[in-house]
């Protein structure tokens, strides 16, 4: 039925200095249709949508906007073509208003030469309310939550005509209940006559909102297909080009001594009355919403926020956590849910930002010794497969599986027996998932005790042995593994506790 | 390191020391005075305090810093200083006293930006104004002059025919370039410069550290201090204006970035002597002062666009 | 591609030497002598006065002359770095102006040990220094800021009748020129017991703080009746502070240096009196002296540059302009 075909790609190619990133890729997109556009990291996706939005130019090949031959010179061009994109990073001014915001750059001036707030804000209001979302116009984007301000997003791409959408990784921020929102808004969109380029790993997410799917394969076009007419392992083995036999290669390790029990801890309004207790070869798997709480307890565990009442006994001896200094002192490790601002150094080399929480180690009366550091990171970088040209090489430079594995290695130097992983395969690929899910099997065979937060339902379930749901700063419900359903937690993290 | 990783690590180093070197042959062909022992020895001289005192602006810069404050800590270091030694304090307890003063300042510094949680450029435009407002008080404006030959000998010595501010420069540039690839110290102002949140959760205890850089840049200043007092046998509390430009000047021609993270010391010292050798090579040609600001104001915006174009091609 | 990294420092260097090339194509070497004149400043009327003086004398000797001065007037050490500089240039004489009056010392002993004459312009360098370190000066010329000092306390206090409550506004602190104008002021008015100094601030050189500050002793001191201040421009900025007080005319305004909007102040009666120096005679003399210096001619130790009591009577005649350091 819909057959009107709004956007065409014939050929593209697009090179960088020694490098082939896009070769011969042909993609088409089709009015009030959400195309996903699959591939593992490095596939070219981002090539693609970069020579959409004028980032870029092509090398090579054609693209056809509305049967026309065009060229997309520039970021503003591709603006006035009516294609817009929504980043992972949201460019929003936070401090201005929602309606500020949409309108950023095209505000209406009244004849005294000034703004007109209020129109600015009539219209925003406007747009969001057509969107189906609860936000009022006049709120700073500093108040609103992540999923708000990617309709702030969304609604800014509208307000400038767009008719191709570009979505990167849309939900990797959102909960369960805030994608279920976004999707609604899609559709709405979808019967507008928008057309959407959806990019996301998720591969469940893929099937509720999409129409078709290209998969793109180190910069090559694989195949285009409907949807419902393929499978999930289908599309893995088009991606990865090996069929992936399991998804979750969990092993379960011996169950060792108590290293970690908390009692009644409480940070005021955050956090209410945890306990649990962890131990050495097991993951205990902690799923909730975002805002539940979960990062705040991985963050009093590990000294950054103070606790107000409770304890916490690490192997053994009860303990006051006042800084990650002494946290790290006593063998936690956190990976941090967001490695780019809070794990990582990104312009420090792989081998400095290895060794940073064990400088202590490596020095003798404030001299570092360079030579244990680099054996150290040398062993790291062999063990954990780390793909970096050098340990010289700065982090930036490396892809988001690499970088995490970093991330785990700083952890592993320190010595760290007690891991907290906070969204550990947030926006990896699907290669580098696995890869970081064996790694957890091989160090809870090592004896290290896991604690692992998600909000993917399927990781928590494959990957846990224990299961703790959080709700409101609270905990709703424990289970042990193969006892939870997907279900299940769901209820426990959206309702609380019977 | 294999030349590789040599490259990563100095490439920006390393261009910046091109540059120093043209203009070196620039100079030679247009004036025959350039080129001698003699001359270069007194570039070396004159380029001695602004480099010292860039050592501990480029430690600054390193952890996303700045201080304004240089300047004025060398003029309050340069009058307690002069005053102790008219005072008969024995030379090396009135050197230490020099430094102390210096470092004292600089932690104070430290300490509003740490514990105060003020930006480093006000607690250092604060702390610019009150060390200067110190000196004037310290002395009630007038220089305080005329020292011991034993004291000017740090200015005016030269051990094998090398002028001992030169040998000074160089000790404190090597122990620098140690501190700052073989410490706890160096490796945690890259890491606070770097990402100062990720520094934290790494278990970088980033209040101290960076009091202790500020300290070091005080002191810095201190022993700056101690030269130009020897060198110009005089303590002037108005001694010392402007030199926070000049030292982020030659810090950033370096390759130091200011949004922190980056920079290697030898970088500033190249950046230092580039601005010492255009000042004395404009000086040697004739050129009016007028000019040389110019040519300066224009190396310092050349060697950051071409800073931004290099990271710009790296990725 | 990576090797485009190398080539922009070519270009940071090529930039230099163009600046470079164009600032000296003007000023072909001369067969005769090089003397070089290095001054405090050269954003100060007062010395691209006394630059006009000694270029008048040199092209007319047919001497190479050298004019270099540091950014910032206090800045001594740059001073030095310049003097250092010039000796490695191997320039025949240096004529100098002290930043410093004994900070300049190591620096003439350096010049002296190159056998290159120094010659000081305006500002005394400090003899017990200058003795101590065994430096010698060929010879000085120039105006006695501590008698122009003298002169203007004199006229204030005949005008006040020995008697009268009087205001100082003073240059910035630590400024030798300003100092000396200020102890030569002090040696008059200190030995009288009739005069009342009720207030002495520094307006650091400026115009408008000279207006702020001046305003602010109106108010706190409204029975001062003459004041003095070691810059007309400061004084240019009191005056307007008078006005703006509505009693023009009641103050005694003695300033330094004779600026013209001075004299028509003066003529005007808003200023009774100011001091003047003759900056580019003293330029004109330095070139002259050195160029006989050179050619083995005896000159005198001191050249001295009149002070000139800018009065009323005088205000309209003589017309050199000269500001304050």
């Amino acid at each position: 039925m819909k057959n009107d075909t709004v956007l065409e790609l014939h050929h593209i190619r697009k090179t960088f200095p020694g490098v082939v990133a896009l070769d011969d890729v042909r993609f088409e997109l089709r009015r009030g249709e959400v195309h996903i556009l699959l591939g593992e990291n490095g596939a070219g996706k981002s090539t693609l949508v970069k020579i959409l939005s004028g980032a870029y130019q092509k090398t090579a090949g054609q693209i056809i906007l509305d049967r026309q031959e065009i060229d997309i010179k520039s970021p503003r061009h591709a603006q006035e073509l009516g294609i817009a994109i929504i980043y992972q990073e949201f460019n929003l001014v936070p401090q201005l208003s929602a309606g500020e915001n949409i309108f950023l750059g095209q505000e209406q001036i009244h004849a005294s030469g000034l703004i007109n707030q209020r129109e600015i804000i009539a219209s925003a209001q406007g747009i969001l309310d057509d969107l189906g979302v609860e936000i009022e116009a006049r709120k700073a984007v500093s108040e609103l939550g992540v999923a708000q301000q990617q309709m702030v997003e969304v609604a800014k791409a509208l307000s400038l005509d767009a008719r191709i959408l570009i979505m990167d990784e849309p939900t990797s921020a959102l909960t369960e209940q805030e994608i279920t929102e976004l999707f609604n808004t899609i559709r709405r969109l979808k019967q507008k006559g928008v057309s959407i380029i959806y990019i996301s790993h998720r591969l469940e997410e893929l099937f509720e909102i999409g129409d078709r799917v290209t998969v793109l394969r180190d910069g090559k076009y694989i195949d285009t297909c409907n949807i419902a007419d393929v499978s999930k392992s289908e599309l893995i083995s088009m991606m990865v080009n090996r069929e992936l036999k399991e998804h979750f290669p969990k092993l379960r390790a011996a169950r060792g001594e108590e290293v970690l029990r908390v009692n009644g801890l409480g940070i005021n309004g955050v956090l209410h009355d945890i306990a649990f207790s962890l131990h050495r070869g097991e993951v205990l798997g902690i799923a909730g919403l975002l805002g539940s709480g979960r990062t705040e307890l991985a963050s009093s565990l590990f000294g950054v926020s103070r606790i107000d009442s409770g304890e916490i006994y690490v192997k053994g001896k009860r303990q006051r956590i006042k800084s990650p200094r002494r946290a790290i002192n006593l063998g936690i490790g956190l990976l941090t849910e967001d490695r780019k601002s809070q794990g990582l150094i990104m312009i420090l080399s792989t081998k400095d930002n290895i060794c940073l929480p064990s400088v202590e180690r490596f020095s003798r009366i404030g001299f570092v010794d360079t030579r244990e550091e680099i054996q150290a990171a040398t062993q790291y970088v062999g063990d954990l497969h780390i793909k970096t040209p050098s340990l010289q090489q700065q982090v930036m430079f490396l892809s988001g599986g690499n970088q995490q594995k970093v991330v785990i290695s700083k952890w592993l130097c320190c010595q760290a027996d007690i891991l907290i992983f906070d969204e550990p395969t947030r926006g990896i690929d699907v290669g580098s998932k696995v890869e970081i899910y064996h790694l957890m099997n091989r160090l809870t065979a090592e004896g290290a005790a896991i604690i692992m937060i998600s909000s993917e339902l399927p990781e928590i379930l494959g990957m846990s042995d224990r299961i703790m749901v959080m709700n409101q700063g609270r905990i709703a419900g424990e289970f042990s593994a193969g006892e939870a359903t997907q279900e299940q937690i769901l209820h426990y993290a959206l309702e609380g506790a019977a | 390191m294999t030349p590789k990783d040599f490259l990563l690590h100095y490439g920006r180093q390393f261009g910046t020391l091109i540059g120093l070197l043209g203009l070196v042959i620039v100079l030679w062909i247009l004036t025959p005075y350039f080129l001698t022992i003699s001359n270069l020895l007194n570039v070396a001289q004159q380029t001695s305090i602004n480099a010292i005192i860039a050592v501990g602006m480029t430690f600054v810069i390193i952890t996303a810093g700045i201080d304004l404050s240089v300047g004025s800590i060398v003029a309050f270091s340069g009058v307690v200083l002069a005053s102790a030694l008219q005072a008969a304090i024995p030379l090396p307890i009135a050197i230490l006293i020099g430094l102390v003063v210096g470092a004292f300042c600089g932690l104070v510094n430290g300490v509003l930006i740490t514990y105060g949680r003020l930006p480093p450029f006000i607690s250092t435009l604060g702390m610019m104004s009150v060390a200067r407002g110190a000196a004037l008080l310290y002395t009630g404006g007038r220089p305080i002059s005329g020292f011991s030959s034993g004291f000017r000998y740090l200015a005016t010595g030269e051990i094998l025919y090398i002028p001992v501010p030169v040998i000074i420069m160089v000790l404190v540039y090597v122990v620098a370039h140690v501190v700052l690839t073989r410490t706890k110290l160096g490796r945690y102002a890259y890491a606070i410069g770097g990402n100062e949140e990720a520094a934290v959760l790494s278990g970088v205890s980033v209040k101290f550290y960076k009091a202790m850089v500020y300290g070091l840049s005080g002191m810095l200043s201190g022993l700056a201090a101690i030269i130009l007092t020897a060198r110009l046998n005089s303590a002037q509390p108005i001694a010392g204006m402007m030199y926070e430009l000049d030292a982020i000047a030659a810090t950033v021609i370096g390759g130091t970035s200011l949004m922190g993270g980056e920079g290697r010391i030898i970088g500033t010292l190249i950046g230092a002597l580039i601005m010492g050798v255009l000042r004395n090579g404009l000086n040697l040609l004739g050129v009016s002062s007028f000019v040389q600001q110019t040519v300066i104001g224009s190396v310092i915006i050349i060697a950051v666009l071409m800073d931004m174009a290099l990271k710009k091609q790296r990725k | 591609m990576k090797k485009c990294r190398y080539i922009i420092p070519f270009l940071v260097g090529a930039l230099a030497l163009t600046i470079t090339t164009c600032g000296r194509g003007d000023k072909p070497e001369a067969d005769g002598f090089t003397i070089a004149l290095v001054m405090k400043t050269l954003n100060n009327p007062f010395f691209i006065d006394m630059q006009k003086g000694a270029e008048d004398a040199g092209s007319k000797l047919g001497i190479n002359l050298i004019v270099q001065a540091a950014e910032r007037e206090v800045d001594v050490e740059k001073q030095m770095q310049i003097v250092e500089n010039l000796i490695q240039r191997k320039v025949d004489a240096i004529c100098v102006t002290p930043s410093g009056s004994k900070e300049i010392v190591p620096a003439i002993v350096k010049a002296n040990r190159a056998g290159i004459p120094i010659l000081v312009v305006d500002t005394r360098v400090d003899a017990a220094t200058l003795e101590e370190a065994g430096g010698r000066i060929a010879t000085f010329i120039g105006s006695d800021n501590v008698e122009g000092g003298k002169i203007a306390a004199e006229y204030l206090v005949k005008r006040l009748d020995g008697e009268g409550k009087v205001a100082i506004l003073e240059g910035i602190p630590g400024h030798e020129t300003g100092d000396a104008r200020l102890s030569g002021f002090h040696h008059v008015v200190d030995q009288l017991p009739g005069i009342d100094i009720v207030a002495s601030q520094t307006a650091n050189w400026e115009r408008d703080q000279g207006f702020n500050v001046f305003q602010n002793i109106l108010q706190s001191h409204p029975g001062v009746q003459a004041l003095f201040t070691c810059s007309d421009l400061m004084a240019l900025g009191a005056i307007e502070a008078i006005a703006a007080a509505g009693r023009t005319g009641d103050l005694i305004v003695v300033g330094f240096d004779a600026l013209p909007e001075a004299r028509e102040a003066i003529l005007q009666g808003t200023m009774a009196g100011s001091v003047a120096q003759h900056p580019s005679e003293m330029g004109r003399i330095a070139v002259e002296n050195a160029y006989r210096l050179l050619n083995g001619e005896n000159v005198p130790e001191e050249v001295p540059v009149t002070i000139e009591l800018i009065t009323r009577q005088n205000a309209g005649s003589d017309s050199t302009p000269s500001v304050s350091r």
